[in-house]
């Protein structure tokens, strides 16, 4: 059977014009009284409005996991994921730098970030034991300690190190009050280390422990900075 | 917007790595999301250009087709297309030039503004809004062509339809 055809009108012209703008919400009346009238546009309407209703209720697809593990293991390939570990290894080989004053401070920095990256605390009760004085020379990390630990240990190590060899560059006064907070500071690492020694899993001490090293490495840049004066 | 679900996963891939790559150079001058959502579509546009599929424009929609859609005033046309089933729409805007096909999905898919589509497209918003009736115009043409081969094959005699393997 042939097709019969139909003359496209004037409001049919019109309202071509208009649908876009109707569409998109504009206030259109001879939109709505035309698609009445006239087959063609009422059917054209229909059909729009089913295409926007179905494009609405198409669900947004996730990637697969598969895509997650590709992306993690390229960054890992080139890098991101690592920075953490080579910066201590640089902090580290920066031991032997001859300018201790920026060492001082850039130890001080890292370690107050390892410090504000811990866990939190645990309620574990922490006794105390006897305080225990010693001097700066025979503090060393516990065989139980992390690695995190050591690398604190060694760099307070290293800042105290270039804080003797140029302490009699200190003020006197000065250099008593500085001797005063590092044998307080010592006496309170000893104390960690002697508790975490008895109670390995004492994270409460190993807490206190990072914030001594913390305080001692703040304390001995500060000190580096006014030899270097 | 590629049609594809492994292509589209393998510039998801990309994206996210040029996220990683190029997040300092965000300044905060538009939302992380348009400024996320621009990054993602300039990956998927780019690749389209190097397959060379169809000519795409990073900097304007894609204005390569914008002839007006036919309309026909025969008895066909009289007739609604009915419901839309998804994979059919899908299957229709797969087949959208890519300009048309960007801006429908962000538009009606995942429901941005035009604004916001024009930031991520750098557009204006006028564009934007006819790259959106037109693609929805093309839409309704393709799936009134697979409506009128659907009946077409249903009124065959059935040695005579094609079987589908």
């Amino acid at each position: 059977m042939e097709e019969g055809r139909y003359e496209k009108s004037t409001a049919c012209f019109r309202f071509d014009t208009e649908l876009e703008a109707y569409l998109e919400g504009e206030t259109r009346p001879f939109i709505a009284v035309h698609a009445q009238d006239c087959p063609f546009c009422h059917v054209l309407l229909s059909d729009l409005e089913q295409i926007r209703q179905t494009a609405r209720e198409m669900p947004l697809e996730e990637p697969s996991p598969v895509v997650w593990a590709n992306v993690r293991a390229r960054l890992d390939a080139e890098g991101v994921f690592l920075q953490h570990v080579s910066g201590w290894r640089k902090l580290l080989a920066w031991r032997s730098l001859p300018h201790p004053v920026p060492m001082g401070v850039l130890a001080g920095l890292v370690i107050l970030g390892s410090i504000l990256t811990m866990p939190p605390r645990s309620t574990q009760r922490w006794d105390v034991p006897e305080a225990a004085t010693t001097s700066p020379a025979t503090i060393t990390a516990p065989a139980v300690s992390t690695s995190q630990d050591s690398a604190l240990a060694q760099l307070v190590d290293e800042l105290e190190s270039n804080y003797r060899a140029n302490e009699a560059s200190l003020a006197p006064d000065l250099k008593a009050i500085y001797e005063k907070s590092l044998v307080s500071l010592d006496g309170s690492i000893q104390e960690c280390l002697d508790s975490l020694q008895h109670e390995p899993r004492n994270t409460l001490a190993h807490d206190y422990l990072l914030t001594a090293y913390t305080r001692k490495a703040e304390m001995l840049s500060s000190a580096l900075e006014f030899e270097g004066r | 917007m590629t049609g594809n679900t492994a292509e589209a996963e393998d510039l998801a891939q990309e994206a996210f790595l040029q996220l990683f790559r190029k997040i300092s150079t965000f300044r905060g001058e538009s939302a992380f999301s348009t400024w996320l959502h621009r990054l993602a579509v300039n990956v998927v546009l780019m690749h389209l250009r190097k397959k060379g599929l169809q000519q795409v424009s990073l900097d304007e929609v894609d204005t390569s087709q914008d002839e007006p859609v036919k309309r026909d005033y025969g008895d066909n046309d009289r007739r609604l297309i009915g419901s839309v089933d998804r994979i059919g729409l899908q299957r229709a805007i797969a087949d959208l030039p890519p300009g048309y096909r960007t801006v429908f999905v962000l538009h009606d898919v995942e429901g941005y503004e035009h604004n916001e589509i024009a930031e991520i497209m750098d557009c204006s918003v006028g564009n934007s809004k006819s790259q959106l009736h037109k693609a929805r115009m093309k839409l309704r043409e393709r799936l009134r062509l697979d409506r009128s081969l659907g009946s077409a094959t249903e009124s065959l005699p059935a040695d005579e339809q094609v079987e589908e393997v």
